[in-house]
């Protein structure tokens, strides 16, 4: 009893210490980074730190908005809606998803919380693989940066949208013929049919405790759902960005661009380059134009198809919420798929 | 045998963490260092996230309090939310969270410097694509059609910032431009050749922080126009393994939305001083321009330039003006 108690006393002091430190530092901020040991650090790990900080405060926000948007469909969308708005052919409600993906302006960060809820709410995987592709590039502000970024060659925006949603789809379509025998491919699927209990209204139980809970127990639900899922998240953003910064002061890229000579490694070399560097799709067609004196405008357009798909920081938050041996398979279709239609495509509009 | 999961201790240690967080934002927001690190254009969100940090940690450490949570939460799809695994496991996930926090609060905040700058690799033109397919724009031609929508670049460089937060508050939270911008086709070449008049009656031309990146732009795209003209400009001292000891590059990391999508312009400047400045030290220059080239591609370089030493700009890097 003893024990116990001390315990209790030990977890709540090391909370305490916790908090005691970030008032030390929010106090003493400038006396410590002024510091001699601040000062003495290399200038390449300030830059580690500025880029890492940097992706971190910019992604945050967006993540926090995917994981409220993810909460309320958590507390608010049923399954039966879900089954109602999607067609019943498994091949025909891929077209819907690539366009639901183009209304909603989505980023990278905020997708994944958003689709991983909508799967276990019973939107079937590969629909939910082609919202997850296609929302980061078909989405109105990506759209727009992509326009001013290339305002004098529309072909690699028209080319960007086109692509992002034919390939969508198309990867959508593989991966359903991959997995249609085993649809759970999300990771801790034990509470699938629990998760969705109070949306149910089947059970009599359910139904009286539904009603009894008021607007506040379900805003209490949803800020609670938020803050597990930021935490479940967060640390895959956080190791995601650490690595992107890494790579972002210590890649040489003039190495990688000498090797981008013909048009099959400057393909490549441009994927490896989007993969890496894991920028916002906002942003990218702006680094992407920065590129353009050195690359070919195929290249540029696998940069802008691949990246927003797949890149170092969201591979991350998939692990956390899909089972690994799905995770690979996406990841190299997804990585097929662009390169074989980039290829395909430079002989012929670009 | 295995431990109850204690949800009061990781509701605290969670709920103090989110409010580390906003104290880190809040602290950054405070001493005007988060220019380092978000382009002003996304600071809502960064508004935003601080106060849903602040009440979420708030929240927590109450939720923290009721022991009985868990019972009563009838949603039961909690389970896979808890961070598994032994205690070292549950150590290294909030060290992960912690990690940032202590950084961003005991390092000091820098801009980016050269050595990201040759990394990268620096512009000395306006930027990539632009110089080579609109060259042979006119300016006579845009001239021409001047009369119609000119008045949203007036209402932006009247006020760029009530310009910028009319557009975000009007097109809603994601999108920081209003749609309609995409299909105005004509906006563009107006705002440029507008800003082409101005600095062709000027008789230097000011480089600043709010108008860098075009000034670049129309100076890539109408570079004969601007020969013999003189321009002054701030930037970083920068050079090339294979420039003359006379050639420096007064240089900006240009930010759309954090750093890591930073690319570098820069102008190129010749003069006698060059080689008294270190790289990294920032430096104002005013010289006469001139059309050369740098690996085949026609680059303005300002010639006869004087330069001195000056302070870090308020803010060093430079943002796209839409």
């Amino acid at each position: 009893m003893k024990s116990s108690q001390g315990k209790i006393i030990g977890k709540d002091l090391l909370g305490l210490g916790l908090l005691l430190l970030f008032l030390i530092l929010f106090l003493f901020s400038d006396r410590v980074s002024t510091s001699d040991y601040a000062e003495a650090l290399p200038s390449a790990w300030i830059n580690v730190n500025t880029i890492f900080l940097s992706i971190v405060l910019e992604a945050i926000p967006f993540i926090l908005l995917g994981v409220f948007a993810s909460a309320l469909i958590q507390l608010y969308v049923s399954e039966e809606t879900i089954k109602r708005f999607l067609p019943k052919n498994a091949w025909v409600s891929l077209v819907p998803a690539a366009m639901l993906g183009a209304i909603l302006p989505l980023c990278e960060c905020a997708i994944v919380p958003v689709v991983r809820r909508l799967i276990k709410k019973g939107m079937p995987l590969h629909v939910g693989i082609v919202f997850l592709v296609a929302a980061p590039i078909l989405n109105p502000v990506v759209f727009a940066s992509t326009y001013y970024a290339f305002r004098t060659n529309q072909t690699i925006l028209y080319t960007r949208m086109g692509l992002a949603f034919v390939l969508a789809i198309i990867i959508g379509a593989i991966l359903y013929s991959i997995f249609k025998s085993r649809p759970n491919q999300l990771r801790s699927q034990i509470n699938v049919s629990l998760a969705n209990h109070h949306v149910h209204l089947d059970g009599g139980e359910d139904l009286k405790q539904v009603k009894k809970a008021s607007a506040l127990t379900q805003l209490r639900n949803t800020l609670y759902h938020a803050v597990d899922e930021f935490f479940m998240m967060g640390k895959y953003l956080i190791l995601g960005a650490f690595i992107a910064a890494l790579f972002q002061t210590f890649l040489d890229r003039s190495l990688l661009e000498a090797i981008g000579g013909n048009e099959y490694s400057s393909t490549f070399v441009m994927m490896v380059f989007a993969y890496l560097l894991s920028l916002c799709s906002e942003a990218d067609a702006f680094v992407a134009s920065s590129f353009g004196s050195s690359f070919t405008d195929a290249s540029l357009v696998a940069f802008l198809v691949y990246g927003p798909m797949l890149d170092l920081k969201n591979t991350f938050m998939l692990f956390a919420f899909f089972k690994v041996r799905f995770v690979l398979i996406f990841m190299v279709t997804v990585t097929l798929c662009v390169f074989t239609a980039v290829i395909l495509l430079s002989g012929w509009i670009l | 045998m295995k431990q109850p999961y204690d949800h009061s201790f990781h509701a605290f240690i969670q709920g103090i963490i989110l409010v580390g967080f906003a104290m880190l934002m809040l602290h950054l927001i405070l001493t005007g260092n988060i220019v380092y690190y978000i382009a002003p254009m996304m600071m809502p969100f960064i508004y935003f996230a601080l106060v849903v940090f602040f009440l979420l940690g708030i929240i927590q450490v109450f939720r923290s309090t009721t022991k009985t949570d868990h019972d009563h939460h009838e949603c039961a799809c909690e389970h896979d939310h808890h961070i598994k695994g032994p205690s070292w496991v549950k150590t290294i996930i909030y060290s992960i969270f912690i990690l940032p926090i202590v950084l961003g609060f005991a390092l000091p905040d820098r801009s980016l410097d050269s050595s990201v700058a040759a990394n990268r690799g620096i512009q000395l033109g306006g930027g990539g694509n632009a110089s080579s397919s609109a060259t042979d724009n006119s300016i006579n031609e845009t001239d021409q059609n001047n009369n119609g929508s000119t008045s949203r670049a007036e209402a932006f460089l009247e006020d760029p910032e009530g310009y910028m937060e009319n557009l975000t508050t009007q097109s809603g939270e994601e999108e920081h431009y209003q749609f309609e911008d995409i299909y105005d086709e004509g906006w563009f070449d107006d705002y440029y050749a507008e800003l082409y008049e101005e600095l062709m009656n000027n008789t230097v031309i000011e480089v600043t922080e709010d108008n860098y990146l075009d000034v670049m732009t129309v100076l890539d795209l109408y570079l004969d126009d601007f020969i013999g003209k003189e321009m002054e400009i701030v930037g970083f001292a920068y050079r090339e393994t294979d420039f003359h000891s006379n050639q420096i590059v007064a240089a900006r990391f240009a930010m759309t939305c954090c750093t890591a999508d930073a690319s570098v312009y820069g102008t190129m400047i010749e003069s006698e001083e060059s080689n008294r400045f270190d790289e990294d030290t920032w430096i104002y220059a005013r010289g006469t321009i001139k059309k050369d080239h740098y690996n085949d591609q026609p680059i303005p370089v300002l010639v006869d330039a004087h330069i001195q030493e000056v302070e870090e700009p308020d803010s060093p890097y430079v943002y796209p003006s839409f």
